[in-house]
């Protein structure tokens, strides 16, 4: 389908008010927005950057992974470990002392991140020999396995990680620009990488193994390949995450985690990559907003004493209905365009008329 | 000179045997035609020629070398495409992108040169398209190539999976049930299609299929199985006249 020039024009148009508002935002303060917003901004980016990792395998490649958390664990603690400066590293493990040879290893941010993105990727590589032999929901639980296992060691490696306190004092790199910009990279190898004949591959598998196979594609090379470098971009929204939070914990990267990020790629739209990211934000933005129902509410007579965790379940329930009742999101596999907006809001009105 | 020799190919699933003692040979050039009532073990063999399964016994020649054992990518690699009897056709893609998927396996450039746009890849994807563009023309696509493969009617999806398996500029062409579903008319178009692809392509084509008429149109040479035994094999008068082909076909003439 050909984009319409009016399609073009509102979308360069658009891209340029965000990127003024970002520039708006992070320079002059506009909106006076407190920290806490922007911290959910770049909360909401760092999430769409997993969001798309996740929906390379799941939404491109059409495998069922769930082995996010793991991945973005050994991200968050490769930069955590590298950006910690030795005098902190010396002062927070207090079990056991750091071991000797990452005591005062170190790296500026963007290589830290990196090296996180890479140790992730080579991971994702060795889990990939046993766990890409599987399919549908057994790779699913596969993957989730393997995700916990990285985590239990993580937990357990006390003079690597820490253990259970894990990494404090993780400087903050991670402004408006940083979020942004990262996540405009990913966007922007996704859609090379689709557009090229590994990409059409990747969709091939996803379409049809056997026939895919038959034509000449290798199945277990291909779905490496996606497997690998979506486990390098998870490490780096991993690496990310570390960085905004500044402290993080074997915790943060518990098995929920990879339903949080399911959430957003089905909601989305699995295979669209504008879909991700409005689904991440959307999740990310109602997580938030959710926070509501973990505190005490009174309406009228009704006294709600506010059960901590509560978003969890509403989360869980709205998971659920949308995988029973809307399993193509909000962008099927398509991607977002100003001619598709027209056309929805045309066939909106369309259908108002026939009423 | 033979392009394909099966030797002694027998498949048993448990206690099954689908198909068993299989000699088939297909010369240059040639249409040899499969055909047997349902359960045969037709496709079976076929699975076996590709990889998809792996013969109990006997041994697949692919030219001089032997391919049983081999991935179906490696064999689709080595010349050898196919067709599948319900159609398998990446549905949600273009029809110029299902011809594309198909020249992936001889994509010289790696995932990165071609992500990142390198000069080679650029040129080598561009060649692609000239001729995927160039084969959809040949198969009369052309005009349909931006639309869905699920969307175009069931005659050309058939036509579309061959141009997809042309793509892999195969020396061998495997048609499971071309005809199957189609239309007197577009069964006709069929015929006329296989011979001209023969032709244009300069491939060898075994093929699977019912339809009689078809078959003794086209084929140079007919094998006719039964419950995975080869019960005749030969030109498509001898086969006609062929008792035991009769046989199998309508069933035996009561004598009381």
């Amino acid at each position: 389908m050909k984009k319409s020039k009016l399609n073009n024009i509102l979308s360069v148009i658009s891209l340029a008010i965000l990127v003024a508002l970002i520039v708006g935002i992070q320079e002059f303060g506009l909106f006076g927005l407190n920290s806490y917003v922007i911290g959910v901004i770049k909360l909401c980016c760092i999430y769409a950057i997993c969001a798309l990792s996740m929906n390379m395998v799941n939404g491109l490649t059409g495998m069922f992974s769930l082995g996010q958390p793991g991945f973005m664990a050994l991200g968050a603690y490769t930069t955590g470990l590298l950006t910690v400066s030795a005098q902190d590293k010396l002062e927070i493990y207090k079990i056991k002392p750091i071991v000797g040879f990452l005591a005062n290893a170190n790296a500026p941010f963007f290589i830290a991140l990196i090296i996180g993105g890479l140790v992730a990727a080579f991971f994702a590589f060795l889990i990939g020999f046993p766990v890409l032999r599987l399919k549908g929901d057994y790779l699913a639980i596969a993957s989730l396995g393997f995700s916990e296992i990285i985590r239990i060691f993580i937990q357990n490696g006390q003079s690597v990680t820490n253990g259970t306190t894990g990494l404090i004092r993780i400087p903050s790199h991670v402004n408006l620009y940083v979020a942004f910009g990262v996540l405009a990279l990913v966007v922007i190898f996704m859609v090379l990488l689709i557009h090229s004949s590994y990409g059409r591959a990747f969709k091939a598998i996803r379409e049809d193994e056997v026939a895919a196979e038959a034509m000449g594609v290798n199945l277990f090379k291909h779905k490496m390949f996606s497997f690998v470098i979506s486990g390098f971009i998870a490490g780096i929204g991993g690496g990310l995450l570390a960085s905004h939070l500044s402290a993080i914990s074997p915790d943060v990267f518990k098995f929920t985690l990879a339903y949080e990020i399911l959430l957003m790629v089905v909601l989305g739209g699995q295979g669209s990559i504008s879909g991700s990211i409005i689904g991440a934000f959307i999740v990310r933005a109602a997580l938030e907003w959710l926070r509501i129902v973990d505190n005490p509410i009174k309406i009228g007579f009704i006294n709600y004493p506010g059960i901590s965790g509560m978003r969890m379940v509403v989360f869980s329930v709205v998971l659920m209905l949308i995988i029973l009742f809307w399993s193509r999101g909000i962008f099927g596999s398509e991607e977002f365009s100003f001619d598709r907006l027209f056309k929805f809001f045309k066939g909106l009105k369309k259908s108002k008329k026939e009423v | 000179m033979s392009v394909l020799t099966t030797k002694a190919l027998t498949i048993r699933f448990g206690g099954l045997t689908a198909v068993e003692d299989l000699n088939i040979e297909v010369n240059k050039g040639e249409i040899v035609a499969i055909i047997g009532p349902n359960g045969a073990g037709k496709t079976t063999a076929f699975n076996m020629i590709t990889g998809v399964y792996n013969p109990t016994e006997g041994t697949v020649f692919f030219g001089d070398e032997r391919i049983n054992g081999k991935r179906p990518d490696v064999i689709a690699h080595m010349g050898i495409a196919r067709t599948f009897q319900n159609i398998r056709l990446f549905k949600e893609l273009s029809v110029l992108e299902n011809v594309l998927i198909a020249n992936h396996l001889r994509v010289k450039s790696n995932l990165f040169s071609s992500v990142l746009r390198m000069p080679w890849a650029r040129k080598e994807e561009k060649a692609m398209l000239e001729k995927s563009l160039e084969l959809l023309k040949v198969v009369g696509l052309y005009d349909l190539k931006d639309e869905k493969a699920s969307n175009l009617p069931y005659g050309l999806q058939r036509r579309l999976e061959i141009a997809r398996a042309l793509a892999t500029d195969p020396t061998l062409l495997l048609l499971d049930e071309p005809a199957a579903g189609m239309n007197p008319k577009e069964t006709e178009e069929l015929s006329d299609f296989i011979v001209e692809i023969r032709k244009k392509f300069d491939i060898t084509i075994l093929l699977i299929e019912h339809h009689m008429q078809l078959v003794m149109d086209i084929s140079d040479r007919i094998y006719v199985l039964e419950y995975g035994k080869t019960i005749a094999q030969g030109v498509p008068e001898e086969i006609q006249a062929d008792p035991k082909v009769i046989k199998a076909y309508l069933g035996e003439e009561d004598d009381d």
